[in-house]
């Protein structure tokens, strides 16, 4: 290995005292199974972890891995461990086993709750445990999902105690997140300790994923004779878990849709795409159930669909989990495991569960009072604000305060035995520690049973006394490796695991018009930044020139960053002080967030756009786009008032990025419909700045010295003043520049160049019903490039003698204007989606939530 | 006694509404003592998609959506019902000062292990619109002494709500919450079937809220008004053994022959006569409800014979 001095200090790994250990059990010694990994950790030594570090840290990172962790706009890149959790396949085969038997028992009591309720009948469960839960969707009684599961898709989250024994601390129903995690995980730990991976004969994640498309596509299949489509329904992108969204929607190749994308139409489910309505079969949801549908459930809700919960009871989609499957998270429900095994399956269950108590029941209320300081107290529904509490950490205030909670609303309160978790080894600063873990494992409906990952998502405790493991309160995750004892029997599975899976047979990638929207409008915001960085560059250079710049060309230039940016009223206002001290003013188009039209509200309007639609972007392109958050973020340091250095450099590296995008786009992306769209934004924000710049600057006359100084100003920001010098310099520098910048087809920068490249994106694009002949954007474009093509140049430079403005200029430049933004306005109307916010018939004011 | 119930409600809106869905539960349920003879809805503009099916509490709700733009919504339901003899038979007959007490019925709910009585325990717990609340524990509590029957209890709420509590369309709306209610001592019929099911949660009772219509009599002399009949509310509490018997505070009676049962819930919001939601439209809309409940004693009904 590479690096040959390993710090016996940090590499040597103390098993706690305080617990079970996961690498030594209770031996003095490694147990077998974490023996290979931590002789690799030693051979690596502390600077070579370090380093496998860095690289998972890279990875993840340029992968978009983050972890929206509550604080709004700050989303962190999702912590891992490069240290795995290693679990021994003859143990994990017992845990597998337990967990499928309690996945079959939870279906079973769903289809229970929302069927007969027979556990309530025969009086299995205190009625009011069912009944007074949120969870509890009236509205779905009934439901039946077609093949023999109501419950698709199930996590559970596991610890060990003091003897080595697991237990089941929750469950997970409705929509676990997690898995997608865990097979980022994976990747990117198969590519950081490539070796070591490979010859632990890990199991391999991928069957896990093939066997849950399989299921959704066979569920799906029951209700369609067509080719079933299938979609995975985002919150959106402020969601703590967002990443995986997209990463599980690109893996198992399935779109990624909002609320506002989907719609309710005779009956059906359909997804608005470009191409019109495309019938929706199965929802895969990780939008929580009471938020999916305005209509039956919380009416002001508006991520879900309205009419969603119509189609799902009519069997015309199917939604997994099925709505209402959130009753099953309540912890309470634990507590009464072994009588609903013992009624149902005639058996206690294998796989045990922490101690757990309901304070709905008058012995258990008082027991939980009696012996808070032992307990973990948790409400039985995890909508609300309300967190884990730990009952020995309450100071008396709090503890009195907490059990005045639990005596007004017992049936809303469940409480466990606090046990402290395993520990096993963390990689922390640099030395190998042991931290408590716990894991979350998965399990998905197959054929007449379940299949449980043969892995899973490992958190490991920021402390070793951390009590709440939870990326909120600064866990790290860790890569789960199921390993064979006697590796020699295994299989080799040379393979990493796949970044995606084949494409559904048959389908085209089709995806909501949201996306094509927000990839037009990167392009228009990734244009219109690079065209204001690209004029405020300019206005630096020249105001900095060792030539005095003449006055009234100094007033127009930054009239024209005003014009250009619209960061009214800026330089429009007729203030000589601002003129003369224009800095404060400039600095703030670039800086102030605050501003429409500024450089970083463009950035982050370009940024969220980037957000919307992050599944769809190549990692490149998130490197690019990760590099331009961060140069954003060092423009207002390096930015500063009164600085010598010339701010004109501290905007390169957002030039070069940008550049680098549009060369990324340009060579790299498919040429399909997303593309098309993403140029076609950038293509008429293009035309659209030139032509506000040239109607800022060059429509007002000047005498030729100050003429002069604009009209080069304007050709450096364009990127054309070279070709202006080369070219002969005979007749009207005006003329000449004008031709430059309109006519010139073979100047890339010309407004005539941008419309033709806008015509052939037009041509390219899906035609919808707008009659025979051409459709309104075509006109637009085609009056736009004619009205070009049909003026002359020298009379558009000829100045008026009343007024010294260059009347003909104005007046094309402002028809080109119109065009262009109308031309917007059409392709919005006609593509995108008008999202609209509904109303509800009776306002109703209550909390369906209680 | 047959009724025939026309209930129409017409929505207007400020500018057209491109698309809307919603929910009715303006269909007569048959219950033990009454059947729905024929009911018919229809919706103006005809609507795209519409379907009956029979909710979680057995009512009848109707869903439909219209994705044609439409300034006005019409709903116009027309509902036929035999009210059974057997329930005011049984009313009359009931001696409202004997059977189980207050405490044996709590004694009942909490022991028995009859799945009636295990499902009804659903209506002692709150409910989106009906929470129990001390105040409206000791508002209740002095006519529910432990030895005192059930029904007798009951019956003096009843009373009570009628006597202390002033009828005014005025003084609530739909979200008022009970608290207002309590102090301003008034609302409407919603309002005072709300305040009995809170009393009753708040001692352990369930309770559920039913809504429907009550035939009204013009003054004497007078011809009936068409539309001048309203929609109505009251309640029902479950008598271990018994079964759910209703109440109408509003009008201090037990509900007989006059009162025609429409759906009922846990309160108002499981049962709302139409719920939805609609896209554009403007900001504002009009509503406007009316109500007949026409008695066919003598006439020949719609529907075949029965």
């Amino acid at each position: 290995m590479d690096n040959p001095a390993p710090m016996v200090d940090a590499l040597t790994y103390q098993p706690s005292d305080s617990g079970y250990d996961e690498a030594y059990g209770s031996q003095s010694q490694p147990l077998r199974h974490w023996q290979y990994l931590l002789d690799g950790l030693q051979a690596l030594g502390p600077q070579g972890i370090r380093e496998r570090q860095h690289k998972a840290d890279r990875i993840l990172r340029d992968d978009g891995a983050s972890y929206n962790s509550g604080h709004p706009s700050t989303s962190q890149t999702w912590p891992l461990d490069p240290v795995p959790m290693v679990l021994e396949s003859e143990e994990w085969s017992n845990l597998e086993a337990g967990l499928l038997e309690r996945a079959e028992l939870l279906d079973l009591m769903l289809k229970d709750f929302y069927g007969e309720r027979s556990l309530i009948r025969h009086g299995i469960l205190p009625p009011e445990l069912l009944y007074s839960h949120p969870g509890f969707l009236r509205a779905c009684q009934g439901i039946q999902l077609p093949g023999e599961h109501q419950l698709l898709f199930y996590a559970a989250d596991m610890i060990r105690d003091q003897n080595g024994s697991p237990l089941v601390v929750s469950d997970r129903t409705q929509a676990p997140s997690g898995a997608g995690y865990a097979l980022e995980n994976r990747t990117v730990m198969s590519r950081v300790l490539p070796s070591l991976f490979r010859d632990s004969h890990v199991h391999r994640l991928s069957l896990f994923f093939q066997a849950f498309r399989l299921k959704l596509n066979q569920i799906a299949s029951q209700i369609t004779d067509d080719v079933p489509r299938i979609v995975i329904l985002t919150p959106g992108s402020l969601n703590e878990t967002y990443f995986e969204h997209g990463y599980l929607a690109n893996y198992l190749g399935f779109p990624l849709v909002q609320g506002s994308d989907l719609q309710v139409s005779n009956g059906y489910l359909w997804m608005k795409s470009l191409g019109g309505l495309e019938r929706v079969d199965l929802v895969l949801r990780r939008v929580d159930d009471f938020y999916c549908d305005p209509v039956e459930l919380k009416a002001d809700s508006h991520l879900g669909v309205p009419g969603l919960l119509e189609v799902a009871r009519a069997g015309r989609v199917v939604i997994a989990n099925p709505l209402g499957s959130g009753v099953l998270e309540n912890p309470a429900l634990v507590r009464y495991l072994p009588q609903v095994s013992e009624h149902f399956l005639g058996r206690e269950l294998r796989l045990a569960s922490i101690p757990t108590y309901w304070c709905g029941i008058p012995q258990d209320m008082a027991y939980v009072i009696e012996n808070l300081e032992r307990l973990v107290i948790k409400p039985c529904f995890r909508g609300s604000r309300e967190e884990t509490i730990f009952g020995h950490r309450l100071s008396t205030e709090e503890r009195e305060q907490l059990i005045a909670q639990i005596r007004r609303h017992p049936m809303h309160m469940a409480a466990q035995e606090f046990i402290r978790p395993s520990l096993a080894p963390a990689w922390h600063q640099g030395e190998l520690r042991p931290r408590p873990a716990l894991l979350r494992s998965f399990a998905v409906a197959s054929q007449a049973s379940y299949s449980v990952m043969p892995g899973g998502l490992t958190r490991a405790g920021k402390t070793p006394d951390s009590l709440n493991i939870s990326n909120r309160e600064g866990a790290v995750s860790k890569d789960t490796w199921i390993i064979a004892s006697e590796p020699e029997k295994q299989l080799t599975l040379r393979e990493v695991e796949p970044r995606t899976m084949l494409p559904a047979s048959g389908r085209t990638a089709v995806f909501p018009c949201r996306v094509v929207e927000n990839l037009f409008w990167m392009g228009r915001y990734a244009e219109r930044t690079e065209s204001a960085l690209r004029l405020l560059r300019t206005v630096f250079v020249q105001l900095n020139s060792t030539y005095e710049m003449p006055q009234e060309s100094r007033r127009l230039l930054l009239r024209a960053v005003t014009e250009l940016t619209t960061t009214y009223p800026g330089f429009t206002l007729v203030d000589p002080d601002l003129v003369s001290e224009p800095e404060a003013e400039l600095l703030a188009v670039v800086l102030d967030g605050e501003r429409v039209g500024s450089v970083t509200a463009n950035l982050n309007a370009f940024s969220s756009c980037a957000d919307q639609v992050r599944e769809m972007l190549s990692a490149d392109t998130q490197r690019l786009i990760n590099d331009l958050r961060d140069q954003l973020g060092e423009l207002s340091v390096s930015l500063q008032p009164g600085l010598a250095s010339a701010p004109e450099e501290a905007l390169d590296p957002l030039v070069t990025s940008l550049l680098a995008l549009s060369g990324l786009w340009h060579e790299s992306m498919v040429r399909g419909l997303g593309w098309r769209f993403m140029d076609l934004g950038r293509r008429v924000e293009k035309a659209l700045q030139t032509v506000r710049l040239l109607r800022a600057a060059l429509v007002q006359g000047l005498p030729e010295a100050q003429q002069v100084w604009v009209l080069e100003s304007i050709l450096m920001s364009l990127e054309t003043l070279m070709t202006f010098r080369r070219r002969s310099r005979s007749g009207n520098d005006l003329v000449r520049g004008l031709e430059l910048l309109l006519y010139d087809g073979g100047n890339p920068r010309s407004v005539y160049h941008q419309l033709t490249l806008v015509q052939e994106h037009l041509a390219e694009l899906p035609a919808a019903a707008h009659g025979s002949g051409l459709a309104p954007e075509d006109r637009l474009i085609l009056e736009a490039a004619t009205s070009i093509q049909l003026s002359e140049p020298e009379q558009l430079a000829a100045e008026d003698p009343e007024n010294g403005q260059r009347g003909a200029l104005d007046q094309l430049l402002a028809r080109l204007q119109h065009l262009l933004e109308e031309t917007s306005t059409q392709i919005s109307g006609k593509y995108f989606d008008q999202v609209k916010v509904h109303h509800q018939l009776v306002r109703t004011s209550w909390d369906e939530a209680l | 006694m047959i009724y025939r119930v026309r209930h129409v409600t017409h929505y207007e809106y400020e500018k057209p509404v491109s698309l809307c869905y919603n929910m009715a539960y303006l269909l007569p349920r048959s219950t033990p003592y009454q059947n729905c003879l024929t009911s018919q809805i229809r919706i103006n503009p005809s609507q795209s998609q519409g379907r009956r099916r029979t909710d979680y509490f057995g009512n009848t709700v109707y869903h439909f959506s219209l994705e044609q733009p439409h300034s006005e919504l019409v709903v116009d339901v027309t509902s036929e019902v035999l009210i059974l003899d057997s329930k005011y038979a049984r009313n009359l007959e009931l001696d409202l000062e004997f059977g189980v007490t207050c405490g044996q019925a709590l004694v009942q709910l909490q022991q028995s292990r009859d799945p009636e009585l295990l499902e009804a325990r659903e209506f002692v717990l709150d409910s989106p619109l009906v929470r129990a609340a001390p105040e409206l524990r000791d508002y209740a509590r002095h006519s529910f002494g432990r030895d005192r029957p059930l029904l007798s209890a009951v019956r003096e709420l009843t009373r009570r709500i009628y006597t202390d509590f002033t009828y005014d369309p005025e003084s609530t709306t739909v979200a008022t919450p009970l608290s207002d209610v309590l102090k301003k001592r008034a609302g409407v019929c919603q309002d005072f079937a709300h305040l009995a099911i809170g009393c009753l949660r708040s001692l352990g009772f369930p309770a559920r809220y039913i809504s429907g219509y009550l035939e009204t009599q013009p003054p004497p002399g007078q011809e009936k008004l068409v539309g001048s009949d309203a929609s109505h509310a009251w309640f029902a509490v479950l008598l271990p053994g018994e079964g759910w018997l209703e109440f109408d505070p509003t009008n201090d009676k037990m509900p007989a022959e006059h009162h025609i049962t429409t759906a009922w819930g846990r309160d108002y919001g499981d049962v709302s006569p139409l719920k939805g939601v609609f896209f554009d439209g403007g900001e504002s809309q009009k509503l406007k409800v009316s109500v007949d409940v026409e008695n066919l004693q003598g006439q020949m009904p719609l529907a075949g014979t029965y």
